[in-house]
């Protein structure tokens, strides 16, 4: 115990110095110890940067027609090439990024607080629990694009009616799993210390609840943005979101799709800043389970 | 005691239903957890309730502080009936009822640190200022033995005797009366059990507490109580206190816990009636006495009438019909004298005692 007590001084000490949850244990650094976690946030970073600075880095302007450069390959002028109307498909590819990205991050972080909420909400009022869960239940009988295409025939194709899908895709499965987490805090003696207390039950829920299963619904929310891009992708090329002349990386693959033979760039490029973009979400939320786990930590 | 007492419990029942059904839930019964329990502690004492698994002591103990609501009977702290309090002034009355919790590693929020922990009790019931909470916190972690720079770090820093210290400052943070202690060594080893046993007795004895001690271990109970109540299969059997407990137990139940115990001489040939079975089911209890199915000296008014708790001496309640008639508990019989080398051990053990009693 007194080994135990000078090595804690150390950590007490410098725990107390950061704050929040996140710096507690260190929680970056153990991240960033892992290599593949390391080369995807950086990945991710690089992609979120170019597409936040779309408007300084793109080379032309992504809307502008050239119809004597159509279809070229990708050259030092115009690195991706153009496609069929002789647009700089680097330039597309950049605020089409912006567009996907904005969507993913819409679906998941709107989805996600909502489905927490009913999640947590399921767990904490047991008798309001089984009403919501049923709620949930039906919506996750439909399946994301089903509803998108319903969506679009209601207010119109775009990125309003891609973005309401995708969070009504998102709820449901984010719900199941607070809820899961949230029950199995329920049954742990600190809720009920809590109670004893006196605490009241806004600062339960927020506090001991809240707390106590964020870290799953974030890892869950992580992995679940690679798909949510998907989906919003499939939904762009079926011709349900982002409308031309505006760029989406979904749709530009399915503009790209009637040219594969004879010009492959103007379909793979898009498509392959997708595969990009959810394969380093998807290695980041991986990453982030394995080091918010608590039963991995010692 | 001339004064009120600080707990008085009467006619405590706890009935947990039991439905079946998906869309129309039907009632099927229900679970007797708790049934017509009294008791009454007075300020300063400790009342040990003591049980199998699954009696309802701990049922009774969260009955008590309202962690659940029961389904009839009084219970009055210092006067005051608390059952039927409303959500809002059940929570002003908390400061006053505290709880210690069995598992120190559940029991704390692993994402707070020790200090939010400890001024959780100030800032719900709003004790003093920030300046006075933070003070208070570390004379908290003086009380209960740790150290004020401990207050910055999380529960998981902690071994399990470290926490249920925090546990206990937790409980007494806000100045309790009472608290009820559910089972709160029995997760311990028995090294840091004592530690935290005598820790709860030097409490009692500075701030004047009272504790309703729920346990199974009954060496830890005959170390802390006044006095002890005995449940099974939710009802009491038995109540009285300590020294007569122990010394004469009225009620065959009670007799049967108290042959259990382990005895530190060897020599000593108890004639034992270990009981048959396993505590029946609460959702279908037995008629009449509930004990009846495992009671080495059942009859048959014990299966038809349940037996009221009755007093057999002063402050001593038992429920049994029979208990002026039962055979007394134990005949103690030395097997022999003790041969060999356990005989020179045994004298060596003894002398050593004469010893030690002589210095005193």
């Amino acid at each position: 115990m007194s080994t135990e007590a000078l090595d804690g001084g150390l950590v007490g000490s410098a725990s107390g110095a950061e704050n929040g949850w996140l710096a507690r244990n260190g929680l970056l650094r153990r991240l960033l110890r892992d290599r593949v976690a390391a080369l995807a946030a950086a990945v991710l970073g690089i992609i979120v940067l170019a597409a936040v600075f779309a408007p300084w880095i793109a080379p032309y302007d992504p809307y502008f027609t050239d119809l004597t450069k159509v279809m070229q390959a990708p050259s030092a002028l115009h690195w991706f090439g153009t496609d069929n109307t002789g647009r700089d498909i680097l330039s597309r590819v950049l605020y089409g990024t912006r567009n996907t990205l904005v969507l993913g991050l819409v679906g998941v972080i709107v989805g996600g607080a909502i489905g927490g909420v009913l999640g947590i909400f399921a767990a904490y009022y047991r008798r309001l629990g089984g009403w919501i869960m049923r709620l949930v239940d039906i919506m996750l009988a439909f399946p994301a694009i089903l509803i998108g295409l319903a969506l679009a025939a209601i207010f119109g194709a775009g990125l309003f009616a891609v973005i309401i899908a995708l969070v009504i895709a998102t709820v449901p499965d984010v719900a199941r799993v607070a809820r899961g987490a949230a029950v199995s805090v329920m049954g742990q003696e600190f809720m009920e210390a809590g109670r004893a207390v006196g605490v009241s039950d806004s600062a339960l829920i927020w506090r001991y609840l809240t707390l106590n299963c964020i870290s799953t619904i974030f890892v869950f929310l992580t992995l679940r943005f690679g798909q949510i891009i998907l989906i919003g992708s499939v939904l762009g090329f079926l011709g349900m979101g982002a409308q031309p002349p505006a760029a989406e990386l979904g749709m530009m693959a399915a503009q790209g799709r009637d040219f594969l033979f004879m010009a492959p760039h103007i379909a793979t490029i898009p498509s392959f800043a997708i595969f990009v973009i959810v394969l380093c979400a998807n290695l980041l939320g991986d990453a982030f389970r394995d080091v918010l786990d608590p039963r991995l930590q010692t | 005691m001339s004064e009120a007492p600080v707990l008085e419990v009467s006619g405590l029942v706890k009935h947990f239903p039991v439905a079946r059904g998906v869309l129309r839930r039907k009632l099927i019964g229900v679970v007797r957890a708790v049934e017509d329990v009294t008791f009454e502690i007075a300020r300063g004492e400790t009342l040990a309730l003591v049980g199998e698994s699954g009696c309802g002591k701990s049922t009774t103990g969260r009955l008590v502080l309202r962690l659940m609501n029961p389904t009839s009977g009084s219970i009055r702290f210092k006067g005051e009936e608390i059952a039927g309090l409303d959500k809002d002034a059940m929570r002003r009355m908390r400061r006053h009822l505290q709880i210690i919790f069995q598992d120190p590693y559940a029991s704390l929020n692993p994402r707070m640190t020790v200090g939010d922990i400890l001024s959780e009790p100030l800032n719900v019931h709003k004790i003093g200022d920030t300046a006075s909470r933070a003070s208070r916190v570390r004379e908290l972690l003086d009380v209960v033995g740790l150290q004020a720079e401990h207050a910055a770090r999380y529960p998981h820093q902690f071994s399990g005797g470290q926490r249920q210290r925090i546990g206990i400052a937790r409980a007494l943070a806000a100045n309790p009366d009472l608290m009820v202690c559910d089972e709160p060594v029995s997760a311990l080893d028995v090294s840091i059990q004592a530690q935290i046993v005598n820790l709860l007795q030097n409490l009692q004895q500075r701030f004047g507490l009272s504790y309703l001690f729920i346990a199974h271990d009954l060496a830890v109970v005959k170390h802390i109580s006044d006095r002890v109540a005995v449940m099974y299969l939710g009802k009491l059997v038995e109540i009285a206190d300590k020294k007569t407990i122990y010394a004469r137990p009225l009620h065959p139940y009670t007799q049967a816990l108290m042959a259990a115990i382990p005895k530190t001489d060897p020599g000593l040939r108890t004639k034992r009636e270990m009981l048959q079975g396993d505590v029946p089911n609460p959702f279908n209890p037995p008629s009449g006495c509930r004990f009846h199915t495992r009671c080495p000296h059942a009859q048959a008014r014990c299966s038809a009438e349940e037996p009221a708790l009755r007093e057999a001496a002063k402050g001593h309640r038992v429920a049994c019909h029979f208990f002026e008639t039962l055979p007394p508990p134990v005949i103690i019989a030395r097997s022999g004298p003790p041969q060999g080398k356990f005989a020179e051990r045994l004298a060596a053990f003894e002398a050593a005692k004469q010893r030690q009693a002589a210095k005193i």
